[in-house]
């Protein structure tokens, strides 16, 4: 091993400053005279310390990366470079690095890990559930468990498509050679690695109780685990408000000719409308985590009652956040299944304005419904119409998605791919996701669904019946471009059917259960829901063996067998299908010139293996 | 083979680009940038109203709790001028006159630096503290993080005029269009805060 390149800006190294700068920050906080050192002296719980700690360990990781060099060199008067010096080899992916592609590849890799985690969570948590009384775990345990897989899901499936592959594939989608901000796109990834691995350090601080929505009071009550969910929450936030800056910087100014708003990929259109939600409700997730963080360390009273403050403002805010998110998580994967479609039914897409249309509908809609998670918090009797009517109404442009996918399919010609049949999935499970929705929409019914297994069922249904569906049907569509090594078919329809089936035999009894009363969060329920509760937990089991199946399938054919992909193995019109499996560093030796139709299947001559309509290319502008 | 890249392309190739993509970009970045800080004090303004309105157990500004507001307007109009100083610096730019903007942006950058003293020394004489009820709470959260913004724009700026002065021809008049932008949105901001927190 080369020294010097041990030595340098790389993983190591970051993770050695990260533990250092954890300690100097523990330290530092132990310094620090104030308020809440005395306050806290009594129970041995000094949450200042622990956030000054994640702080400068933070700090340490990133200058262990190299990302403070250019700040530096800037304040002393450096001019602007658009992008570090780039490398080959596997060194890359394990340190700082602007190419978009590699970013993606490290965004697949490293939120596929925290995501493994989360889902062994899950399992942990259908485990203890297999008995109506204690079986594994004590009560605070489980919470904690609960707690950290809901965090971990959702703070990390913000950027699960976005990460992957919008960074990957929307610069080649739109003809241009590079992201806006290359280093601000590195670092939106390693600000996410940072973030769950804060998050994993709450085992060692005692967990937290309060599931991913960190509710208040008991968030303020709560031990110092809970610092770890205030600090991830909040880098999470960072790296979505950046990661979305970035995305809308670069869709609005890179295009290439001919690239007009009007013919933009789906894909491309899903992630521009997912950008601005991130921009702008991002933000407010920070805002109330930094209150939260104040209330905990120098006794503000923003959340408690007795301070001046109210648990109700914490509601409003996180849900100000909360509910975009929601639609954060599902819109990339409307895009990814208005991709795969046409390629798969080779017919163009069925209203493709439609289909913006609801996008930026969904977008524009998300903000005006949040307070249906309020429903039975007390809220104002005469505000639950306006948000029973809003959060109905947004089923309205989710409809125009539904009505543009069937369009698709209509007659076309359809190849059961893995990738189609995942994204034939998400038709279902997000129907399916939709249709309970209204019940919790509507003020009577959610006032006895609210807070029991049927919410909980509900939300998987979008989430996991969409965006993870969507997510392992981009696997399996843009692996082999990315990587240039063919998935193998076969094991990927085993995986497919294995986690449809076992997926809906793990959610849809739940929605029973919740409209059978039993609540989320508690560790105990009826003895009368064990059988049920039994089936559920050895279906999540299975849905977790799917999951094995997947990582063999990707183990084996990326490192071992290593078949070559084709350049264009679905026959794609779109035309990072007509660059090399993996693409070249900078894309483009010409940057190409669009022409009108982004979708030009189903005419003759447009059969697989076809190349993708594009006018001449221009010389490199 | 395709049409547009071949395997083989090279790694780090110098690919000439427009300077006007760069400008683009920081222009729409810094766009962008200003609606997120919008949306992230947007929350304070949210809290200030919401707790003001509830006024849980009278304790929304208790007796004795009160903000100088001499000190709050000079803030105020400090990250105001300094705007204004950083806007007038970056249009010498655009019109050529590199020395005019070193001149301006360090003006600018005083003024904004005099802004955070003054906002410090205010904290060490406040005459309360962030336990001291809802308005106290809002005060001392929404200050403190404005004044973080405020440090970290004026890093912005320093980086513009250190590398003009280092390297003159290198000297981005987009970058600094684009920090001039977001530099009257946060005195916008400003502004807001003094409003809200001061004068209401």
């Amino acid at each position: 091993m080369n020294m010097r390149r041990l030595l340098g800006f790389n993983l190591l190294t970051a993770v050695v400053l990260g533990i250092v700068g954890f300690y100097v920050g523990w330290w530092l906080g132990h310094q620090i005279n104030g308020p809440s050192v005395a306050y806290f002296a009594s129970t041995g719980q000094n949450d200042i310390a622990l956030f000054v700690a994640y702080i400068v360990g933070v700090i340490g990781f990133l200058a262990g990366l190299g990302f403070l060099n250019y700040p530096v060199s800037r304040m002393l008067g450096k001019p602007p470079s658009l992008r570090e010096k780039e490398s080959e080899g596997i060194g890359r992916y394990l340190g700082l690095c602007t190419d978009h592609k590699v970013v993606g590849i490290q965004y697949l890799l490293g939120i596929g890990a925290f995501i493994f985690i989360g889902g062994l969570n899950a399992m942990l948590i259908r485990l203890e559930l297999m008995r109506p009384t204690h079986l594994v775990w004590n009560g605070n345990n489980y919470l904690t468990l609960v707690s950290v897989h809901g965090t971990m899901m959702m703070g990390m499936m913000t950027s699960g498509i976005l990460g992957p592959f919008a960074n990957y594939f929307v610069p080649i989608m739109i003809g241009a050679r590079r992201m806006a901000f290359p280093r601000i796109e590195a670092l939106t990834f390693w600000l996410l690695m940072a973030a769950g691995t804060i998050l994993m350090t709450t085992f060692a601080f005692g967990g937290f109780p309060t599931g991913w929505t960190g509710y208040a009071p008991l968030s303020e009550q709560a031990n110092m685990g809970m610092d770890a969910y205030v600090a991830f929450f909040a880098l999470v936030g960072l790296s979505m408000t950046l990661l979305g800056l970035n995305m809308m910087a670069t869709i609005i100014t890179m295009r290439a000719p001919g690239m007009t708003w009007g013919r933009l990929p789906l894909f491309v259109w899903g992630t521009f409308s997912t950008a601005v939600l991130m921009v702008l409700a991002a933000p407010v997730l920070i805002s109330v985590l930094l209150m939260l963080a104040l209330d905990r360390t120098a006794q503000t009273g923003f959340f408690n009652v007795q301070a001046g403050g109210s648990p109700y403002l914490y509601e409003n805010l996180f849900w100000i956040f909360g509910h975009p998110e929601v639609y954060i998580l599902a819109l990339p994967g409307m895009g990814i299944l208005l991709e795969i479609l046409p390629v798969f039914a080779r017919k163009p897409v069925w209203g493709y304005r439609l289909a913006v249309t609801g996008m930026l509908g969904i977008s524009l809609m998300s903000w005006l419904v949040w307070q249906h998670h309020l429903f039975v918090s007390g809220i104002n009797a005469d505000l639950r119409p306006f948000y029973m009517l809003s959060t109905e109404l947004i089923s309205l442009p989710t409809g125009f998605i539904f009505i543009a996918a069937l369009g698709t399919l209509w007659r076309g010609r359809i190849r059961l791919t893995v990738p189609m049949l995942f994204s034939l999935a998400w038709i279902f499970n997000f129907l399916i996701g939709g249709m309970s929705g209204v019940f919790l929409s509507d003020t009577p019914s959610d006032v006895t669904t609210h807070g029991s297994f049927f919410s909980m069922a509900h939300f998987h249904y979008t989430i996991m019946g969409g965006l993870i569906f969507a997510f392992f049907g981009g696997i399996y569509y843009w692996l082999p471009k990315m990587t240039g090594f063919n998935l193998n078919e076969r094991l990927g329809k085993i995986h497919f059917w294995v986690m449809f089936v076992a997926f809906n035999s793990t959610f849809g009894p739940l929605l029973v259960i919740g409209f059978l009363g039993m609540p989320r969060r508690v560790v105990t329920y009826a003895g009368y829901l064990q059988g049920a509760n039994d089936w559920v937990s050895v279906s999540a089991f299975v849905l977790g063996a799917s999951m094995l199946v997947f990582l063999y399938n990707l183990v084996w054919t990326q490192v071992f067998a290593r078949v070559p992909a084709e350049m264009n193995p679905w026959g794609s019109k779109s035309i990072e299908f007509s660059l090399p499996s993996p693409p070249a560093v900078h894309n483009f030796d010409r940057i190409p010139t669009f022409g009108p139709d982004p979708y030009p299947y189903g005419d003759d001559g447009a059969g697989i293996g076809q190349r993708p309509v594009i006018a001449p290319a221009r010389p490199t502008r | 083979m395709s049409d547009y890249a071949t395997p083989t392309s090279a790694v780090g190739g110098d690919f000439e680009e427009p300077p006007q993509v760069m400008a683009r970009n920081l222009r729409v970045a810094s766009q962008l940038w200003a609606s997120a800080t919008a949306f992230f004090f947007f929350a304070f303004v949210f809290a200030y109203f919401y707790l003001r309105s509830l006024n849980s157990q009278n304790l929304w500004h208790p007796h004795g709790v009160s903000a100088p507001t001499g000190s709050g307007t000079a803030i105020m109009l400090l990250v105001v001028v300094s705007a204004a100083a950083g806007y007038m610096a970056a249009r010498k730019l655009a019109a050529g006159d590199a020395a005019s903007f070193r001149i301006g942006g360090l003006v600018a950058l005083a003024l904004g630096l005099a802004a955070i003293v003054v906002q410090i020394v205010q904290w060490s004489s406040l005459g309360f503290g962030p336990t001291d009820g809802g308005y106290a709470s809002v005060f001392v959260g929404w200050t403190g993080l404005y004044a973080l913004f405020l440090f970290g724009t004026l890093y912005w700026l320093e980086t513009l005029v250190a590398t003009s002065f280092r390297s003159p021809k290198n000297t981005d008049s987009a970058a600094a269009a684009a920090f001039a932008f977001y530099w009257v949105v946060l005195a916008l901001v400003g502004v807001a805060t003094w409003v809200v927190l001061y004068l209401l």
